[in-house]
Parts: structure tokens; C-alpha cells; sequence
């Protein structure tokens, strides 16, 4: 009964994609790239297929019914983390600022074990579906739930529309799709795998595609390492010899020099990852605390491997492509910007295959990622707010049919807003959904979890306290006030306000709770002890007999 | 439910756990924190500070690898060794000790484990 509709979304992208803008402008103009793609998008659409005939409930559409293994879960994490963005990103700074790039990398893993030690436990063992479900056990279903949604689906309409015009420019580049059809390819392909597969297709997608991503990013390494006889100091060499910074391109410099930015940065990065929405619900997916633990240890274990993957990759890019001409435009910039450095070393170190290879890996990647946040928005909406606020006695059936419609809303929606930003640099979106994490999820979760005394009014006071001040400051920053809007001087003269944003958050929630002398409080005080146990053993968790 | 949790409360051996368990996640914590901010500060203040010099300097005579990247690509290695420890023990020991304090508590109010 599925299969019709899935079939008619395969044919309408194969009628999709064949090169409409000039091919002048692709990287390739192969079919490499497109028949690789292909078989991507064919082998999901079956693994979609397959998960829809096992989809019923709202158990198995959020969390694929709790049954993913904490390798598959750790690979899926991995996945979730290794976006296009941060693959093409990391690798294009490294590539042109050398050492620098590395904070990122180093920034974004240490975000891992600080998960594992302080939130997954205890997390599994009192959540559902959402992160709101752990929070609300002991504080005030209505209004925590409608605070933990808005931050929810601020972060995640945020970073859907970076990844989208990310997507869509990257396909513009790599084959030569026109814009708007890209975005649309996007769009309709992860509305497939989310409204008819739910989280167990959602997963496998993101599975795959940490798979091809692994071994294509092994691949151009090994390839890249041959060439200076499997001597990082010899690849070194050769890229400080490219580099206009020679051997200062293997020091701290230039990127980032001012250590309020530099921290507040890493807060943004280390905290962000702790309260980003699509990763939180992946610890929903596996059967018990165990597991849960499990896949946070191959979830590291990968993302660490792939940040060592786009450190050589970057300095590779450097030595290799860095001063030839053949990927140097007129004024003798790198063809597409430096986040192509990785896709031209590609070309480099395997030719034309290995090339087509690796930008279908990209697309995939950004497919993957795009629908991870819309399964994560669209259980916002609906487990968060439909079903606990506004419709209590709502059926399965109803839920899962309204959280359909809130994926299929949410990726119009992101594709409007795709187009709509066509023209804007979009990498402060992304920013910015990392800074909210850090600043309304992160701290309300913390402190429901780790602090007796936090009530709903203090929780309610530091969250919006945050999301104001974390939209408030990137907008009347540098980066928005100046670069996007043209303002002179910006109000906030900090690029980076999550430390800020992150500390009033926890500052206003503490402050308010130790206030507040209510009898609703008191309740919520008194709660915490069967919330601690709950917490600590999983006894009573969901899933768990009782 | 309420009165397994109760149960549980008065164990001794589950402050046990939970003292023990908590010590083990903060300490490990705190030592990526520390590492991760060290880390970023030493970059933003190479090469003014006497902590950051050396990050420029290379690991050994006429070798290219600088201190600074040396200790990165350590970082990840570290943090790696960090989770697996952790897993380690919460998976082992722990795991085992709170399954026991559980079945106690269970045995005690007639449920079956």
C-alpha cells in the first residue's frame, strides 16, 4: 500500500536530477556522481520501504519501536554529527588556516564523552520520546513542554535551513542542478524516508551514509598518505611548502584570537552538541541504559576517527591542491570556495570515480542529516505539543497521522526558507542553533536532572531568558547586524555569545527557583527523590516492565 | 512503585553506587573540560603566553609535527580512552551492583524480579 507513493517519489527524482543549469559550472561532469547518487537513493528508498511495513505505532515512528542496537545507534550518532557541513567545513578551514581548524575538531569531540558521563543515563532511563519527557516527570507538563518545544524547533528549523542552502549550493556546484531543483530534490526525498519509514528508516539512512562517509574519507586519505610514503611529517612538508603562512600554518594563529571568542565559542560547540534535539532523541531509540552507554562509546570512537579523517584531508588538500591551477579560478582562488577542498583532493587522489564517489556521499550526507532534525521537529510538534498541551486523549493512530503532517509542513517549510536565504551566507544559522542548544535546552535539562531545587517558574525564567538573549545577541552581533543587515558597528560586539547566553540561562533559572517559596514548588522539590532513583536504576523507565 | 523507590532510598548500597558512579562521571568530566579549555586557551594566546609557546615548536629535531598538533590528535586519542573507561566500569560493576539493589528492593515488595 506504501509502495505506490514511494515509488512515485523514486521516478519524480530520477526525472529530477538530470543536469538542468550549465554544466560549465559542475565539478564534475560525469555520471559518476549521479549514478552513485542513484544507487544511494535506490537502496534507501527500499530500506524506507521496509521500515514502513514495521512502522505502526508512535513508539515505532519516534523511536523505531526501541529496538536499535548501540552500534547501530553509535553509528547513527556518528552520522548525525558528521554533517556535510562539518565534512566540507572542517576540511576547508584546516585547508585554509591549517592548525586553527583543529579547534572545531577538538571542540566538537570533547561534546561526546561530556553526554556520555553527565546526560545519556539518566536521560534513557526518564525519557520517551522527547527530552521534554524527562524534564516534565517532575515540573509542570504545560508550560516546560511548550518551552522545551520552541527551543526545540528553533534549533532545528535553524540548522534545516543551513543545511538546505548548504545542500543546495553544494549540488549547484557538484552537479550542476539548478538551485531550487536541488533544494526541492532534498526536501521531498527526506519527507519520503520520514512520513513513511519514521525513526527506523531515518536511522538506517543515517547508517548507510556514516558507512560511505567512513570509507570514502579512509579511501582519499590512505590514497592521500601513499603519495608521501605514509609520512605525515613528509605530507606536512609539502603542505607548508603550498601554504602563502609556511611552516606557521602548523601553529595557533590568525582564525580566532580573542579568548572571550575562543570560549565562548567552545561552549557553543561542547554544550551545543549536549542539547541539540535530533541527537538527545537517538538515546530513545536503543533498549536500556547499557545500550545507551554503549553507543556513545562508538559514536565517539567514529566522530574521532573522522575528525583525524578531515585533519590529514585538510593538510592533504593543502599539499595537493593548494597551487595547482587547475583548481584555481581567474583570481587564483580555490574553484567553489575552500569548502571544496576536500572534493578536489578527492579528484587528485582517485580520479574522476573516486570524485563522483565522494559528492555523492555529500548529497547523501546532507539527506541523511536533514532528516534526522525533521523526524526531531516533527516529534516536537506532535508528542510536545499536539499530544501533552492541546490534545491529551489524542490515539496512536491520530498521532502518528499528525506527526505525518508536521514533517511534511516542516519540509515545505524548509524549503521555502531554502529559497527565500538562496543569497545569504547561512553559516551563522547553524551557529546559531548550536548557541540555543547551548543556552535553553542544555541548561533546563542539566538542572531538571541534576538539581533538587529547580522549579517550573525558575526552569521557565532561564529558558526564555536564554533564547532571547541567544537570538538577540547573533542578530545584533557582527555577523548579522553587520554582514547581513550592513549596520556600521555592531550592538554586541561578541561574535559568539553562547557563554553569555549560556550563563544567564543558568544563572536565571537558579536564581528564580531559590525564590520561589510556592506550594507548587515545594512539590516539585519533593519529587526529585523518585526522579533520582528512576534516574539511577531505570527502574520504571519506559520500556521497562514496572 | 513509590514504596520500591522508598525501599531503594534506605539502601545504603545504592548511595554507594550513586556516590561512587557520580565521582567516576565528574572526575572524567572534568578532566575533558580542563583539557578542552587549556586547549582552546593556549590557542588563543600563542604566543604571548609562556603555557603556549612551545605549541609552535616541532616535536623533535628537524621534524615538521608541532607540539600543538601533536597534543590534538592526542586529545582525541584521550578522550576515546576516557569513554572506554567509563563504559568499563558502568557496564561492569555498577551495572551489576544496581541490578542486586533493585532485586532486593523488588523481592521485598513481592514483585517478582
Amino acid at each position: 500500500m506504501l509502495f505506490r507513493p514511494l515509488a512515485a517519489a523514486a521516478a519524480l527524482v530520477l526525472l529530477l536530477l538530470p543536469p538542468a543549469a550549465s554544466a560549465a559550472e559542475a565539478v564534475n561532469s560525469g555520471g559518476v556522481a549521479i549514478t552513485f547518487f542513484l544507487a544511494f537513493v535506490t537502496a534507501t528508498l527500499g530500506v524506507t520501504w521496509w521500515a514502513a511495513r514495521r512502522t505502526h505505532s508512535t513508539h515505532d515512528f519516534y523511536v523505531a519501536g526501541g529496538r536499535i542496537s548501540g552500534l547501530q545507534n553509535g553509528l547513527a550518532i556518528a552520522g548525525d554529527f558528521m554533517s556535510a557541513a562539518s565534512f566540507l567545513g572542517v576540511t576547508g578551514l584546516i585547508f585554509g588556516f591549517g592548525f586553527d581548524g583543529l579547534i572545531y575538531a577538538v571542540g566538537g569531540l570533547a561534546g561526546w564523552p561530556l553526554v556520555l558521563f553527565l546526560l545519556s543515563e539518566r536521560l534513557k532511563n526518564l525519557g520517551k520520546y522527547t527530552f521534554a519527557d524527562a524534564v516534565t516527570l517532575r515540573l509542570a507538563a504545560t508550560p516546560i513542554r511548550c518551552l522545551a518545544a520552541s527551543g526545540s524547533l528553533v534549533a532545528v528549523v535553524l540548522y534545516l535551513i543551513g543545511q538546505m542552502v548548504g545542500a543546495g549550493k553544494l549540488i549547484q556546484i557538484l552537479f550542476g542542478i539548478d538551485y531550487a531543483v536541488a533544494v526541492g530534490c532534498v526536501g521531498t526525498l527526506m519527507m519520503v524516508y520520514v512520513c513513511f519509514g519514521g525513526m527506523l528508516a531515518t536511522t538506517w539512512v543515517q547508517i548507510i551514509k556514516a558507512v560511505l562517509l567512513l570509507s570514502g574519507g579512509s579511501l582519499v586519505t590512505v590514497l592521500v598518505l601513499a603519495q608521501f610514503n605514509f609520512s605525515l611529517d613528509q605530507l606536512f612538508v609539502a603542505a607548508t611548502q603550498q601554504h602563502a603562512r609556511g611552516v606557521a600554518v602548523l601553529a595557533p594563529g590568525g582564525l580566532v584570537h580573542d579568548p572571550v571568542s575562543v570560549l565562548s565559542l567552545g561552549t557553543a560547540l561542547v554544550f551545543g552538541t549536549a542539547g541539540l534535539p535530533h541527537i538527545l532523541m537517538r538515546f530513545f531509540t536503543v533498549p536500556n541504559a547499557r545500550e545507551a552507554r554503549r553507543s556513545v562509546f562508538f559514536a565517539t570512537a567514529f566522530i574521532g576517527y573522522f575528525y583525524v579523517l578531515t585533519f590529514i584531508i585538510g593538510f592533504g588538500a593543502m599539499a595537493l591542491v593548494m597551487g595547482n591551477p587547475q583548481f584555481a579560478d581567474a583570481t587564483g582562488r580555490l574553484l567553489g570556495g575552500d569548502n571544496m577542498a576536500a572534493i578536489h583532493l578527492a579528484h587528485v587522489a582517485g580520479g574522476p570515480v573516486l570524485l563522483g564517489f565522494m559528492s555523492a556521499v555529500c548529497f547523501a550526507t546532507i539527506l541523511a542529516v536533514v532528516s534526522g532534525l525533521t523526524l526531531s521537529g516533527a516529534s516536537a510538534i506532535s508528542h510536545d505539543l499536539y499530544a501533552s498541551v492541546f490534545h491529551p486523549h489524542a490515539s496512536e493512530q491520530e498521532l502518528v497521522r499528525v506527526s505525518r503532517y508536521a514533517t511534511i509542513a516542516l519540509g515545505v517549510v524548509a524549503v521555502l526558507l531554502a529559497l527565500l536565504f538562496e543569497s545569504q551566507n547561512v553559516a551563522y544559522l547553524v551557529l546559531m542553533a548550536f548557541t540555543v542548544g547551548a543556552s535553553v535546552n542544555f541548561p533546563l535539562l542539566f538542572l531538571a536532572l541534576y538539581w533538587r531545587h529547580l522549579t517550573t517558574s525558575g526552569a521557565l525564567t532561564g529558558g526564555v531568558l536564554g533564547l532571547v538573549l541567544a537570538v538577540g545577541c547573533i542578530v545584533l552581533g557582527p555577523t548579522v547586524w553587520v554582514e547581513v543587515l550592513g549596520h556600521a558597528e555592531p550592538i554586541v560586539p561578541y561574535k559568539y555569545p553562547a557563554l553569555f547566553a549560556m550563563c544567564a540561562s543558568f544563572s536565571g533559572s537558579i536564581v528564580v527557583s531559590l525564590l520561589d517559596r510556592s506550594e507548587r514548588a515545594a512539590r516539585e522539590r519533593a519529587g526529585f527523590n523518585a526522579q533520582y532513583i528512576r534516574a539511577q536504576t531505570g527502574l520504571g523507565a519506559e520500556g521497562t516492565p514496572a | 512503585m513509590q514504596q520500591v523507590y522508598r525501599l531503594i532510598f534506605k539502601d545504603p548500597r545504592f548511595h554507594d553506587l550513586q556516590r561512587r558512579r557520580g565521582r567516576l562521571s565528574w572526575t572524567l568530566a572534568g578532566i575533558v573540560i580542563a583539557n578542552d579549555t587549556w586547549y582552546v586557551l593556549a590557542t588563543a594566546f600563542y604566543p604571548e603566553a609562556a603555557f603556549a609557546r612551545f605549541w609552535g615548536l616541532p616535536v623533535s629535531e628537524g621534524a615538521a609535527i608541532t607540539w600543538g598538533i601533536a597534543i590534538g590528535l592526542a586529545q582525541t586519542v584521550l578522550f576515546i580512552l576516557l569513554v572506554l573507561y567509563y563504559i568499563y566500569r558502568a557496564n561492569g560493576e555498577f551495572e551489576t551492583l544496581k541490578e542486586v539493589v533493585v532485586a532486593d528492593a523488588l523481592r521485598a515488595v513481592g514483585t517478582q524480579p
